[in-house]
């Protein structure tokens, strides 16, 4: 569906244990693209028969045309992408990947900037700190992570934005207090941050608690698909029945049966792949971070990226 | 002449606290006092500042005297004065506040333009249209914003030009367009008329 380009892997390195970095080109020689600070392309990664899709956080510098970056955390519970990156993909393979998207933007009307990371959460950040200085903008970042070893983009961040950036290491119970980090903060502050389910709600409980407005806040969470119970689908336009697998998510089984279905993030968070629920006789397991609790309870609507049903059959308006 | 449902001719809310904000900044350039009092009589939770435009001859304010004595009061005799006492304001003010702006276009909308000044955003300002609906307009041709218009039809401030009075505003320059009314026949210039009370 989005516009794509076959890239070869030119350089892989361990940046910490779990924790590996890809620089990408285009294996026509071309350019690519200049993105915004905060996109993510989708990559295509071949496991088996199948194609999987993860999407990973550009991190390198938007205007650098010739390598893109992204850098990727073996997951525990990995479905197989993050897994063959780390034990398959090699220097010198070749796959395919999404343009880019945006769903984590900058303010470019704001006044100054707080950045704050989350052990892998970095890699947007990155992107948004190197626009941010590009542009000659005011910012900090903070960046949390589990030991001095997991820094791993630490003296990049030093070298975009020299004392700006500070440091907040779990191993030495550092920990950021964000009632304290967004108190008295001037107007025109923007907030930014990806991280970890239970940091990001917890940054946007203070901020609203001290009163900031929605639109200064923003957040980037995605979530990995997580398997399930295998359950029947039935989709209504296309005119399909099948089983979705346990290690499959929702959305990869229906474009395994080759249909064309809407997503940007596949991580529960953009709303794009939402879907009508014509009736179902089993318990949506809504694992989305879009749905407002309205829509959950009304049983008519289903992130298929990252959600499921739990037993029996559902009929989808697809 | 004046078509009533143009798109850009700004609608404005009854004017509501916004609870979720813990400073309140209250910037009043002309007298309601039925609106003053369903506002003061059930403040929201947070610090408030008041600053109120004073130009007329009625040191009774509504506003004034509802005001709760740990409030902030500012005032000013001229707008220019009122604003700056606004920009001081926010320069000191810190994430959490809301802005309501409540008195006549011109008003309203310089007042918001500072606002955005300060990299506040939609969900942070409140406005509302009271005392006098003379209009800002902005003269197409040399770019001048002549205030408090009355008439259908006024000399522009900056040219001279005779200009008709549209209903198409923009926020940007917070004011209403217009034309030269006689560019095709110059010199055939209807009667002003008062329609901006
Ligand atoms: S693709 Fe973004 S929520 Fe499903």
């Amino acid at each position: 569906m989005n516009a794509s380009f076959n890239i070869e892997i030119r350089r892989i390195r361990e940046l910490a244990p779990g924790i590996r970095e890809f620089s990408l080109g285009r294996s026509d020689g071309e350019d690519f693209p200049v993105y915004s600070g905060g996109s993510h392309i989708v990559l295509s990664l071949p496991l088996g028969e199948r194609q999987h899709r993860n999407p990973y956080s550009l991190l390198g510098d938007p205007t650098v045309r010739n390598t893109w970056r992204i850098a990727v955390r073996k997951q525990e519970q990995s479905r197989g992408g993050s897994a063959w990156l780390h034990e398959q993909a090699r220097e010198g393979m070749r796959i395919d990947i999404s343009a880019p998207v945006n769903l984590f933007p900058l303010d470019r009307l704001g006044r100054h900037h707080i950045l704050v990371a989350g052990g892998i959460g970095i890699t947007p950040i990155l992107s948004q700190a190197r626009e941010l200085a590009r542009l000659g903008a005011d910012f900090e970042v903070h960046y949390a992570y589990r030991g001095p070893e997991y820094g791993v983009f630490a003296d990049e961040l030093e070298t975009l934005a020299p004392g700006r950036i500070h440091h907040y290491v779990a191993t030495r119970r550092e920990q950021i207090e964000f009632s304290t980090l967004l108190a008295g903060r001037p107007l025109g502050t923007h907030f930014y941050i990806c991280g970890p389910a239970g940091m990001v709600a917890a940054s946007m409980n203070a901020g609203a608690a001290l009163g900031w407005p929605e639109s200064h806040l923003h957040s980037e969470q995605f979530l990995a698909p997580t398997g399930g119970e295998p359950f029947d689908v039935e989709l209504t336009l296309s005119n399909k029945r099948f089983t979705v697998p346990s290690d499959l998510s929702l959305l990869e089984a229906i474009e395994q049966q080759g249909v064309d279905a809407p997503y940007l993030c596949r991580g529960g968070a953009c709303g794009q792949c939402e879907t009508e629920v014509i009736s179902c006789d089993g318990e949506l397991l809504h694992h989305d971070l879009y749905l407002s609790a309205e829509e959950r309870a009304s049983g008519k609507k289903i992130m298929p990226c990252v959600s499921r049903l739990k037993g029996g059959c559902m009929t989808l308006k697809l | 002449m004046s078509t009533l449902a143009v798109k850009s001719q700004p609608v404005y809310q009854e004017l509501e606290w916004d609870r979720s904000g813990t400073h309140h900044i209250l910037f009043v350039a002309a007298e309601d006092a039925a609106l003053a009092h369903r506002l003061l009589a059930n403040p929201p939770p947070g610090s408030m500042t008041l600053i109120r435009l004073n130009d007329s001859a009625n040191p009774d304010s509504a506003w004034a005297k509802q005001l709760a004595a740990s409030a902030r009061y500012l005032e000013a005799h001229a707008l220019p004065e009122t604003l700056d006492l606004l920009r001081e304001a926010l320069y000191a003010s810190r994430m959490g506040t809301r802005l309501y702006l409540a008195g006549p276009e011109d008003a309203i909308w310089q007042a918001s333009q500072l606002a955005d000044s300060f990299g506040m955003t939609r969900d942070e300002v409140r406005q509302m249209q009271l005392g006098t609906t003379a209009r800002p307009v902005f003269c197409v041709h040399c770019r001048t914003i002549t205030r408090g218009v009355h008439t259908n039809i006024v000399p522009c401030s900056g040219c001279g030009r005779a200009l008709f009075v549209r209903d198409h505003f923009s926020r940007r320059l917070g004011a209403y367009m217009g034309f030269q009314i006689d560019a095709e026949s110059p010199g055939d210039i209807p009667a002003a008329e008062v329609i901006y009370p």
